[in-house]
């Protein structure tokens, strides 16, 4: 009972303040202004407790644009493994998808989940800000109903 | 004498946006030199050019980079049609040249938030971004995109303005130029911002033209280049605007030169619409494009887009070879960084408007 | 912005290399000229003494797809009007001079053009990659493409 309890407000507390780190493997830079249009006042996410943070060690949520280049690779290892559990990824735009436009390229993997598990894809090239939102809000309904892959 | 010690920043670091590496020398607080790895962002467009036919390619050439997405697209468009040898229609000319200018102002104002926010002035960032929306407004209400607006075709643009989008368009230029002169004045009379800026790592243009460097950064520094009025596309040939300049080339003339040109794009959005002339907006293209090379040059938000084209006569580009201002920009970076203090880095960095997929194709 | 005297620029070169200077004209919307590739350093030098044009915008290699024993590079000069400097090289040695000692700009545009394409540049110490990813094993990416695609 006393567990159920403390889990209960462990996930009400890790869902109303999910710290991001946004990476950026490689993309264009049109989903990422998008990401940090967030953050300014149209759309505002610090309301639902997400601020943006610098350093993996803080960060619940890796954000990922692009399509993985070979050469951001070893990076976005690096500050995957940094993060500490439990941690979600989302792959932010078509890109990081499945490649994009890019597919196909020679020195592109060609998706964030070549390489890490993603938790919530996010199409569209770029995404809208309220789909990243949407997104966002999807990922606290499962931390809410405790399913992690 | 303090020891040498070398910083790494990137390619993830809350400065930058993009990833980017460099190894910044410092002795106590004094900065020494620098050197920079590219190529995180290399994502090899130039090859998957060959490999899709011409229509693709404005597709892809979109995504080079997501702030001056159009300006790509309308300089690779014109590059084909020259190929062809079709002209298109002159209102289309005009919408081009609107989204050119909307797209200026809204990276001007994205890097004037950057700029303030890493200067610690968040006000100014969130005012600026904030802004910046009205911009993305009338891009998606006239092309359907905010940030990527597959406005160009091969022939043209691919949509009209109608009589209620043109209203809506100069009420809400008039309306952010109300804002932009707002934020203009906090900028030229804010003593924060002048003391974090002005005198810091200037450049001569003596540097300028040996380093290549274009657009605002040389604008800065008194050298006295806009491919608008020197080279223009049409059609720049019949506006009238002011190139900007300022002579002292250091931080605050950066800031000063790429506010004013807000202004300015403002002025010139407003003529286009004034002057739009009536008629279609899309030619029909071949598919196949005759054999032949063309290059064709525009001013981007950031200084020169270049386009070398070649066609082999079949429906694929033989070469396609793109040159993006901020190449330049970053091959000056470690000249700019000697002798300056560790507390200015993050102010010439953004004073130099890093668009690194740009630079890295 | 005075643009330049096309003409004087090939009597000028002409008078400095003895080679007659000959003028393509397949490029839509710049002057062309070609040169040879040990050339370069002397017109690059008129091109700035004689006519203040130093603006390098970029230097473009590419193969023909009929030529494969041939590499062209052009180098695309601006001043008022765009003017390129057309060479052909041989695939099997392809060789420039470096002219970064006198326009440092043009380092990163040697640096792409010598990892894509294979060129090598004397005059410099080393050419470092630019852009393409540490663990790039395949060699230049553009050259002996054709035998890999599937078209």
């Amino acid at each position: 009972m006393l567990k159920n309890v403390i889990e209960k407000t462990y996930r009400w507390a890790q869902k109303n303040s999910l710290w991001v780190i946004h990476f950026n493997t490689g993309g264009c830079n049109g989903c990422d202004i998008e990401i940090l249009d967030l953050l300014t006042p149209r759309y505002d996410v610090e309301r639902l407790g997400i601020i943006a943070q610098g350093s993996p060690r803080h960060a619940d949520v890796l954000l990922c644009t692009g399509p993985v280049t070979k050469q951001t690779r070893d990076g976005l290892w690096q500050i995957y493994t940094q993060m500490p559990s439990p941690k979600y990824v989302v792959a932010v735009g078509s890109c990081s998808n499945t490649g994009g436009v890019f597919n196909g390229s020679d020195t592109v993997l060609g998706g964030v989940d070549k390489l890490l598990p993603v938790d919530v894809y996010i199409p569209g090239c770029p995404c809208r800000p309220e789909a990243i939102i949407n997104a966002l809000l999807t990922l606290r309904e499962r931390i809410t109903s405790g399913d992690k892959i | 004498m303090q020891n040498r010690i070398s910083i790494p920043i990137g390619p993830q670091h809350p400065l930058l946006k993009e990833p980017l590496s460099m190894m910044i020398d410092i002795s106590g607080e004094k900065v020494l030199g620098g050197s920079m790895r590219l190529g995180y962002v290399h994502r090899g467009i130039e090859r998957l050019a060959e490999q899709r036919n011409y229509i693709q390619n404005v597709l892809l050439i979109e995504r080079v980079c997501g702030i001056c997405s159009h300006v790509h697209t309308t300089t690779y468009c014109y590059a084909v049609e020259a190929l062809l040898g079709i002209e298109i229609p002159p209102r289309a000319q005009y919408i081009r040249a609107l989204m050119c200018e909307l797209e200026r102002i809204h990276s001007h104002l994205l890097w004037l938030g950057i700029l303030a926010k890493h200067v610690g002035l968040e006000t100014i960032f969130m005012h600026a971004w904030h802004d910046r929306e009205s911009s993305l407004d009338i891009m998606e209400a006239i092309s359907g995109g905010r940030v990527s607006h597959a406005a160009n075709q091969i022939g043209g643009v691919s949509f009209n303005l109608d009589k209620a989008q043109a209203e809506m368009i100069r009420s809400t230029i008039s309306n952010l130029r109300t804002q932009v002169e707002g934020l203009l004045n906090v900028i030229e009379t804010e003593p924060a911002l002048h003391a974090r800026t002005q005198g810091v790592a200037p450049v001569s243009a003596e540097m300028i033209r040996q380093y290549c460097v274009v657009g605002p950064i040389a604008r800065a520094s008194g050298v006295d280049i806009d491919l608008r009025r020197d080279d223009p596309l049409p059609p720049y040939d019949q506006l009238e605007f002011k190139v900007i300049t300022h002579a002292d080339g250091d931080a605050w003339a950066r800031t000063l030169v790429r506010a004013q040109e807000t202004r300015e794009s403002l002025n010139l959005c407003d003529t286009i619409m004034r002057d739009m002339p009536d008629g279609e907006v899309l030619v029909r293209a071949p598919r196949k494009v005759p054999p032949g090379e063309a290059i064709i040059r525009s001013e981007a938000p950031r200084g020169e887009v270049f386009y070398y084209l070649r066609s082999d006569g079949s429906e694929n580009p033989a070469r396609v070879k793109i040159r993006t201002p901020t190449l330049s920009a970053l091959s000056m970076i470690p000249a700019q960084l000697a002798a300056i203090q560790v507390a200015d880095i993050p102010v010439v960095l953004a004073g130099i408007d890093l668009c690194v997929a740009c630079a890295d194709r | 912005m005075t643009k330049f005297n096309l003409q004087s620029m090939i009597d000028k070169i002409e008078d400095a290399t003895g080679t007659p200077g000959e003028v393509y004209d397949g490029i839509n919307n710049d002057e062309t000229i070609y040169i040879e590739p040990d050339q370069l350093v002397d017109v690059i030098n008129i091109l700035r003494d004689h006519f203040d044009c130093i603006h390098l915008t970029a230097i473009t290699a590419q193969q023909r797809e009929d030529q494969h024993d041939t590499i062209e590079v052009m180098y695309h000069f601006w001043k008022g009007r765009g003017i390129t400097l057309l060479m052909k090289l041989p695939t099997s040695t392809p060789q420039l001079t470096s002219i970064i000692d006198f326009l440092p700009g043009a380092d990163f545009y040697e640096r792409e053009v010598a990892e894509m394409f294979g060129i090598h540049y004397t005059g410099r110490e080393e050419t470092p990659p630019l852009l393409l990813p540490d663990d790039w094993q395949n060699g230049p990416p553009f050259i002996g493409r054709e035998e890999n695609d599937a078209e």
